[in-house]
């Protein structure tokens, strides 16, 4: 059963937290950003997540938490964020009237971009360059919605209150890498490798990954042809893939 | 040193994915067996003889995991398969159940310390699970106590509630409580006064990816108390270290007595046979219970039983695994320190557990355990190890030469350690 408050944080900083990596990743989005005034979008939902997206020169940032921003958009409940986020419900700011052009236009091509690299068609796939952005863009997703699930669903918990303190390295051969930070069994994600991981788990290729992560192969049987690489705290690992089986009902 | 590879275990593999869910599922398979890097292990086997078996690509290995435990007094044991072979002209599975079944059972209870009557089966999670329904059954309680680190088969029960397949009303009857923790047990039992059935645990603390604890002294004294003064049975589950540490049952060992009491592995040295043994205030409950299977009389495993159980009790086989453990592991850490390493040794030792501890992540421990597999000695990186009676001195000492080799291919990939 879906947490609508899980879902919410994992709408928060998975899915508009991986606005950052898209900029980073894709020029077109980088324009919609470049030679534009600051602006910072406040999103406080009650008995949810709170945190500020900043857009400046050509990138973004989350950061948790309300700070001082431009536009601020209250919202009722974790589940009318979650349908903010989906597009069933319409957000209504507070402050910033003055930068409603800003949602209206660049923020909107924004997230619709970014759900064309996280809702790919067969078609887009099939370009080389798209297929690696979205990717490398579902790694960064799965990732940080790891550590949501691990941190607020019931069940993500207890796994999570069985992995002892450490990093753990989420990552594609060559390609990009998460870690996942463990500290009495609260997790959060941070996207970029770990320096001293207690445990790696890492996909053999974009391919691979990409196929995982639609569901197309196993992964113990990917761990069996070695196409998938796990070490370390092995323990770490089985209880983040009972997580990760989570995240594939929550990002679904 | 010859270093192994597995080219046809690659190619059964691979032909096993595409007929069998993730080509070997379990605890042989290379996820679960912890196969790190893959391509050092073998996948699949082709035969076993006393120590050893041998892969598909015809590489030998000295065993240290036994198959997990089922082989004790070495494979093939010519007085074993005998009694197995004789009882198979005599058939196996027929509507009659043998009287070999009755044999198997007197020799139980004239065996196990603590046992006045065995009740068979075929695997480990078999009899877990007829305890812990016996214990519901006697007590008309639900609630069950579990050791954290625990492993008792793999009914839903035994599980986990993140774990794929189970469900939250699996798992709501299960409490939890740490190794060792008397205190905290006593809390548990008086939060939920009236409502066990049961204390589950195995006799000693041989969970994963951490050094096995022994019980403090005491400590099944104390939990015997606990358990008789508030009417909760005590369920001993002896699967793995059954017959290892004491042929009396790991019970007897640790000087005290289980209501019931879970065997499997090492009865009937690898033929497929589980038992659970209790006294006789729980007999009636157990024999309420709906519960049976197609294989569970076959004649062959009770033959073979009886044949394994008579010569562990007249070779006091606890004890001569006992002195071929400590003299591997005393080994291992010469060798460990020799190289500079910190091997770890904990557990018992004819189950011994082992950790390189020069880093937090066992990352050198999985890899030295890698070099001694490529080199023929199968160690496990996660689990505890089994002991069989015909590993002999030779292989001990060859045994210790490949660890030696296997810690300075570990130290010359690894510079930082002795930096």
């Amino acid at each position: 059963m879906l947490d609508q408050k899980t879902l919410a944080y994992i709408n928060m900083y998975a899915i508009l937290g991986a606005l950052e990596n898209l900029c980073d990743l894709d020029p077109e989005a980088r324009a919609l950003l470049t030679n534009k005034k600051r602006i910072r979008l406040a999103f406080s939902v009650k008995g949810g997540p709170k945190a500020t997206l900043t857009f400046l020169n050509g990138r973004v940032q989350l950061q948790p938490g309300v700070r001082e921003s431009d536009i601020k958009i209250p919202v009722s409940s974790c589940e009318k964020f979650n349908g903010v986020v989906n597009g069933t419900v319409t957000p209504v700011p507070v402050k910033g009237f003055q930068h409603i052009g800003f949602l209206l236009k660049d923020f909107d091509a924004l997230t619709k971009l970014l759900e064309k690299y996280l809702r790919p068609g067969e078609e887009e796939l099939a370009d080389p360059v798209f297929f690696e952005r979205s990717t490398t863009l579902m790694l960064y997703v799965i990732a940080s919605a790891l550590s949501q699930i691990g941190d607020y669903d019931e069940i993500g918990r207890f796994s999570a209150h069985l992995i002892p303190d450490g990093d753990v390295s989420f990552s594609i051969k060559n390609g990009p890498a998460a870690t996942i930070h463990v500290k009495d069994h609260v997790l959060s994600t941070e996207k970029k490798r770990p320096e001293k991981p207690r445990a790696i788990m890492e996909f053999e290729s974009l391919e691979l990954a990409r196929a995982l992560f639609d569901g197309k192969v196993n992964a113990l049987a990917c761990i069996g042809n070695g196409s998938i690489e796990m070490r370390g705290m092995v323990n770490m690992i089985d209880n983040l893939n009972r997580i990760l089986d989570r995240v594939a009902l929550y990002l679904a | 040193m010859e270093v192994y590879k597995h080219n046809k275990s690659r190619e059964w593999f691979d032909r096993a994915c595409k007929v069998i869910p993730s080509g070997v599922y379990g605890h042989l398979g290379p996820a679960e067996g912890n196969f790190i890097p893959v391509s050092k292990w073998p996948l699949l086997g082709e035969r076993a003889q006393g120590s050893y078996f041998w892969d598909v690509d015809g590489n030998r290995f000295i065993d240290y995991m036994c198959a997990y435990g089922p082989n004790i007094l070495g494979y093939n044991d010519p007085d074993v398969d005998a009694a197995a072979l004789e009882q198979a002209k005599l058939g196996n599975c027929f509507t009659s159940p043998s009287y070999k079944m009755v044999e198997l059972a007197e020799l139980m209870v004239d065996t196990v310390k603590s046992a006045d009557w065995a009740f068979f089966a075929k695997n480990g999670n078999d009899v877990t699970t007829a305890a812990v329904m016996a214990a519901r059954a006697h007590t008309h309680k639900k609630k069950i106590i579990f050791v954290n680190g625990f492993y008792h088969g793999i009914s839903p029960w035994t599980q986990k509630v993140d774990y794929p397949g189970v469900v939250p009303e699996d798992v709501a009857n299960n409490l939890y409580v740490d190794w060792n923790d008397i205190a905290a047990l006593e809390d548990l039992i008086a939060q939920n006064e009236g409502e066990i059935a049961a204390f589950i645990s195995t006799p000693y603390m041989h969970g994963n990816y951490l050094d096995n604890s022994l019980p403090a002294p005491g400590y099944w004294q104390k939990v015997r108390e606990l358990c008789t003064k508030k009417g909760i049975v005590l369920i001993v589950d002896d699967v793995r270290a059954g017959f290892r540490l004491s042929t009396e049952g790991s019970d007897a060992f640790y000087g005290f007595e289980a209501d019931l009491i879970t065997f499997c592995k090492a009865i009937a040295n690898g033929w497929n046979v589980s038992c659970l043994c209790g006294k006789e205030f729980i007999k009636s409950a157990v024999s309420s219970l709906s519960y049976t299977g197609s294989y569970w009389m076959s004649a062959i495993p009770f033959a073979a039983g009886v044949a394994n159980i008579n010569k562990m009790r007249a070779l006091n086989l606890p004890e001569i695994l006992r002195e071929k453990a400590l003299k591997v592991t005393g080994g291992l850490k010469k060798a460990a320190e020799e190289n500079g390493f910190d091997l770890v040794v904990s557990g018992e030792p004819a189950l011994f557990y082992l950790r390189v501890a020069n880093d937090d992540s066992l990352m050198l421990h999985q890899e030295w355990v890698a070099e001694c597999v490529q080199r023929g000695v199968f160690l496990t990186s996660h689990h505890n190890h089994f002991l069989n009676y015909t590993l002999s001195d030779e292989d001990i000492a060859l045994t210790l030469e490949v660890a030696d080799e296997a810690f300075k291919v570990v130290a010359k990939g690894h510079p930082e350690i002795f930096a």
